[in-house]
């Protein structure tokens, strides 16, 4: 049986039932990694030893009757930003190419606690700089559903992973729609938690204010399974909230009577690709027709929120990312005159250009003389669309759009036009800035069978409405086209 | 508006060969001048107290990690130092 | 005015906070242990690790805010400070930039006999720095990241100093606020404090100078020192028709010189902006209000209330100002209101002093209480013992815990004041010292001290001197 092909809620129940072992699981899933990686190129490490340790380890405490979490025994893997004890974390970057963490992120140790299987860690754009996975300094990763596209990015590798069958479900990091949109164009679902849900501790850093760490799986209910084990309170991030979540999977209902949807009239302007808007506008027809109440609604200050977005996030990127200097760890320049030099020459050697050009930009808009007109403004900017969303769910429970404008382009297709990458996370980079949970689930596919991305916005800490939605909507659809590789 | 490539990449401390100034040089000019569309907005200081911070009891908690741990990263380390070029004459 | 200049002084003092750990991390903040010990991914800067900021930081700089009169912001926030360095592991110290936590104060402090009101700017925590390590024998320089995250608070002033005295005076002040407050070690040799000076000096009537900033200065002693070199350097520059330029300089104090580090147009550019990795700090009104209840009557007040209802000099009340156990042990003498505080002051500044010193022990962790204190000067004063007797007695009670009632019987203390025994020892003198009676009728007037002297040798010292000076006199006048 090709048990890498079940969702992992399945999964968890036959695992629970031990009709299969977590070691049969985890080697079929390798043996997969094994068949489709050269095609995919998901991963930039494999961690193969540890995870047939852990699945063994996983299966005594099950045979010797310990009560296990749902998430035990199951495979996941981890984009590679995400912080994993003596587990290299690279970030796909040729800076931190041989880094390895001291400590775990707060996810991962919740998710040790849990008894999950890693798999290993996911390529991504280097420092979850990009929308491609393109800007990966050790490799391409490729679309499942055509080997000549991109996969999205920057959690290019865990969505291709999931969607191909590599790993059940999977961690990515949403800055600007970087689970969202990948998870689009593979064809899986993929959430990006309310900012403050779950902790950053851990998380290496790309804009510290917009950076959600948030689950992809194959199914609505893996992805409620695995968001409601990394949510939380954690006191070693000073931006997480301190409040109770429910068990998001057990209070699943797939239910949408009387839910009030709004369809944002902004998302739906120049730049959308015909065939997306009609797949979203008819997936909202659907649960319309399920018993959803439909109305337009506008948030006049879209059209601004990509270029906050670009001045926020490269501001805090270009202090984040001043660490790498090549005195604590990662790579140091080989010859160097002096200090300067040497910093200059590790910064310059270790960083690929889309993570210059943002430091650059970072820098640009934060110093002497630029802060007030750009900086500050931005933040200013970032009030006034919190308080048009605030003010929309007043009236609605939740707002459906595209998560992306297109389908998965061509691999270097945009790759030396920075602006027209930048121009597809105009319809998820709102969300971040407003710090609101979003959910894109696939509604439809292209004329060459490309995924499109339905997006679903809800107001903060509102993950339970989201997901039901979408679990109603996967439920009416017959759940979601896999890839064939 | 022109942007100063070479102070901008000083002060990022990156260096950027001569060959490829220029193509920097128009990329940015072409982001900044897209994110400089911005709105008037009325100017205020960026606090938030509506959504305040919970702090730390002070309590010390040593000895989670021991030095080689923490910098066995490091490309250079001599007697337990970080070892740099050298900072003054 | 030096020379015909006016001075204008401004400082940026840096304190470290004595709290048990670090501002953003766990970590324990001691000093003088083995390198790279006391880090940890957060102080380290390593990827993915946060901060989380120590309650206590705010408390005491809150402390320091009411300390210096400022106004204490509710409301406020941190911000990243960018700059390379080897010792700022995140490239980014986190400071306060845009809303500090106390800002509008001001400090009175006593210089040259009169009190001066210098204004305070503002009160801000940030984190400090870790150190660099050089040696000759070695190409490169070493990295020591124990002190990242040490608190820190920054304290500046107006400019409102004239000259390096004033400055002097406002550093001392503030170092014994802040040893009042219990908030830092005010370790010098191990740069517990820390100085930044602004200097500039123009022509009475003619506006501002150009002023330039000068770093590294490690003790207030320093801090004289590269004032009055900076003042002097300026005005030679104007005397000889150059200008000042605005720059940053590093004084050299081993040399007793300052050179320049980086001119205006390299200044560097921090790019300041909000901590998105912290939230705003809100402190509770009753909170502030609680913590400033805790404040005690602080040393310039002392100062200067000694001085003033006391009659202390501007020496004895500093000494005794400056300690605040020595303060609040003279407060507690004092309040008793049988002795005077002249007394108090002669045997805190006097004997205990000297024990003190001799033994590196302060008077409150010996068996001498105020109360005690106040009882030996009582039974000085009223003639009970001699002074002699109660230097003896003091010898005691300063190591046993023992009444001075017992030890004035045991050592057999006690004045002699009766009369008829006094007489007794005059009569007994006087016919063995004929030839000094005779003396002092030829008006050899000393010869008077010396029948006393005698007569306090026949009694072994417990003769009440007064007493006896007076029977000495009757009876050889007649």
């Amino acid at each position: 049986m090709e048990l890498y092909n079940l969702s992992g809620y399945e999964l968890s129940k036959k695992l629970e039932s031990k009709e299969i072992s977590s070691k049969e699981l985890t080697e079929d899933v390798f043996e997969r990694i094994e068949s489709v990686e050269g095609k995919v190129d998901a991963y930039v490490t494999l961690d193969k030893e540890n995870a047939l340790k852990k699945a063994a380890e996983v299966d005594e405490k099950r045979a010797s009757g310990e009560k296990l979490s749902r998430l035990a025994g199951l495979p996941v893997g981890i984009k590679d930003n995400i912080s994993t004890r003596n587990l290299r974390t690279t970030c796909s970057s040729k800076m931190l190419e041989n880094y390895i963490p001291p400590f775990n992120a707060t996810v991962m140790d919740k998710l040790n606690g849990e008894d999950i299987v890693i798999t290993g860690k996911l390529n991504m754009d280097e420092f979850a700089m990009g929308s491609s996975t393109e800007t990966s300094y050790f490799k391409k990763t490729k679309n499942p559903f055509d080997e000549t596209r991109i996969p999205g990015g920057s959690s290019g590798g865990s969505a291709a992973a999931v969607s191909a069958g590599e790993a059940i479900m999977a961690l990515g990091s949403d800055t600007g729609g970087s689970i969202r949109q990948p998870a689009s164009y593979c064809g899986v679902v993929g959430l990006k938690p309310t900012y403050g849900a779950v902790s950053r501790f851990g998380l290496v850093a790309f804009a510290s204010s917009l950076d959600q760490i948030g689950p992809i799986g194959r199914t609505v209910k893996d992805t409620a399974m695995l968001y409601s084990a990394i949510c939380g309170f954690d006191k070693m991030d000073a931006t997480s909230k301190n409040m109770s979540h429910p068990d998001y999977l057990v209070n699943l209902k797939s239910d949408v009577k009387g839910l009030r949807i709004g369809v944002p009239k902004e998302y739906f302007s120049k730049g959308i690709d015909e065939n997306v808007k009609s797949a979203v506008l008819s997936a909202v027809k659907v649960l319309e027709q399920n018993g959803a109440v439909v109305k337009e609604v506008s948030l006049p200050s879209t059209e601004y929120a990509l270029n906050a977005y670009y001045i926020i996030s490269s501001a805090e990127a270009s202090s984040n990312l001043a660490r790498y200097d090549g005195v604590k760890y990662g790579y140091r320049a080989k010859d160097y005159d002096d200090l300067t030099d040497m910093y200059e020459k590790t910064r310059s050697e270790g960083f690929g250009d889309e993570v210059k050009r943002r430091i650059m930009l970072g820098t640009f808009v934060l110093s002497s003389g630029y802060y007030d007109a750009y900086y500050k403004k931005a933040r200013l900017l970032q009030r006034r669309i919190s308080k048009e969303f605030c003010d929309v769910f007043k009236e609605v429970d939740l707002l459906a759009a595209p998560t992306v404008p297109s389908t998965a382009f061509k691999i270097g297709e945009n790759i030396d036009n920075p602006l027209k990458m930048y121009a597809t996370d105009v319809c998820t980079v709102t969300i971040n800035i407003a710090g609101l949970p979003a959910i894109s689930v696939p509604c439809g596919y292209d004329e060459a069978g490309l995924p499109i991305g339905l997006q679903l916005i809800s107001d903060k800490f509102n993950e339970q409405t989201l997901l039901n939605t979408a679990e109603c909507y996967e439920n009416i659809m017959g759940g979601f086209k896999r890839p064939v590789l | 508006m022109g942007i100063d490539i070479k102070h901008i990449a000083k002060l990022s401390r990156l260096y950027i060969e001569d060959e490829k100034v220029e193509k920097f040089e128009s990329d940015m000019l072409g982001i900044v001048q897209m994110v400089e569309n911005l709105p008037d907005v009325e100017d205020e200081p960026l606090l938030d107290p509506a959504n305040p911070m919970t702090l730390r009891e002070d309590k010390a908690e040593g000895g989670k990690y021991s030095r080689d741990e923490l910098t066995r990263n490091a490309p250079h380390v001599t007697a337990g130092c970080l070892v740099v070029p050298k900072t003054v004459e | 005015m030096v020379k015909g200049y006016e001075v204008v002084i401004g400082l940026e003092t840096h304190a470290e906070l004595n709290t048990e750990s670090k501002i953003y991390c766990s970590c324990k903040n001691q000093f003088g242990l083995e390198v790279n010990t006391q880090v940890c991914p957060i102080c380290m800067g390593m990827p993915g690790a946060l901060p989380t900021l120590n309650e206590k930081v705010v408390d005491y700089a809150i402390k320091m805010g009411h300390a210096l009169n400022c106004k204490i912001n509710s409301v406020c926030k941190q911000d990243r400070k960018n700059y390379f360095y080897p010792d700022l592991p995140k490239a980014y110290q986190i400071s306060q930039a845009e809303v500090p936590l106390c800002e509008n104060g001001y400090v009175d402090v006593y210089v040259d006999g009169e009190e001066r009101r210098i204004g305070i700017t503002r009160i801000h925590i940030e984190e400090d720095a870790g150190k660099l390590l050089h040696s000759d024998k070695f190409s490169g320089s070493l990295v020591d990241l124990n002190r990242c995250g040490v608190p820190l608070i920054e304290i500046v002033s107006e400019p409102d100093m004239r000259s390096s005295a004033e400055a002097k005076a406002y550093l001392e002040t503030l170092k014994s606020i802040l040893q009042y407050l219990d908030i830092c070690d005010c370790k010098m040799q191990e740069g517990s404090i820390r100085c930044d000076v602004n200097v500039s000096v123009h022509k009475p009537g003619e506006p501002l100078g150009t002023r330039s900033e000068m770093k590294n200065v490690n003790s207030f002693s320093a801090a004289v020192r590269g004032i009055d070199y900076e003042v002097n350097r300026q005005i030679e520059l104007l005397e000889s028709g150059s200008k000042v330029v605005q720059e940053t300089r590093r004084w050299d104090d081993d040399k007793g010189i300052s050179v320049s580090m980086r001119s205006k147009e390299d200044a560097q550019d921090y790019r300041y902006f909000p901590e998105p990795d912290l939230l705003t700090i809100v402190v509770d009104k009753d909170r502030i209000n609680a913590l400033k209840a805790e404040i005690p009557e602080l040393p310039n007040k002392k100062l200067i209330r000694y001085i003033k209802e006391f009659g202390l000099s501007l020496k004895e009340a500093t000494a005794i100002s400056e300690n605040v156990a020595k303060a609040n042990f003279f407060d507690e003498c004092v309040a008793s209101g049988e002795v005077s505080p002249k007394s108090v002051c002669n045997w805190l500044l006097g004997d205990i002093a000297k024990y003190e010193n001799a033994n590196n022990i302060a008077i409150t962790e010996t068996p001498v209480t105020p109360q005690k204190l106040v009882e030996l000067i009582k039974v000085i004063e009223s003639g009970k013992i001699s002074n002699a007797a109660g230097k003896t007695v003091f010898e005691v009670i300063i190591k046993e815990d023992k009444e001075i009632e017992d030890v004035i019987k045991e050592k057999s203390l006690a004045q002699v004041s009766d009369l008829s025994a006094l007489e007794a020892i005059a009569n007994e003198v006087l016919s063995s010292n004929e030839k000094s009676i005779n003396d002092y009728k030829s008006g050899k007037t000393n010869a008077l001290g010396f029948l006393v002297g005698q007569c306090m040798k026949a009694s072994k010292g417990k003769a009440n001197p007064s007493m006896m000076k007076e029977i000495i006199l009757k009876k050889i006048e007649g």
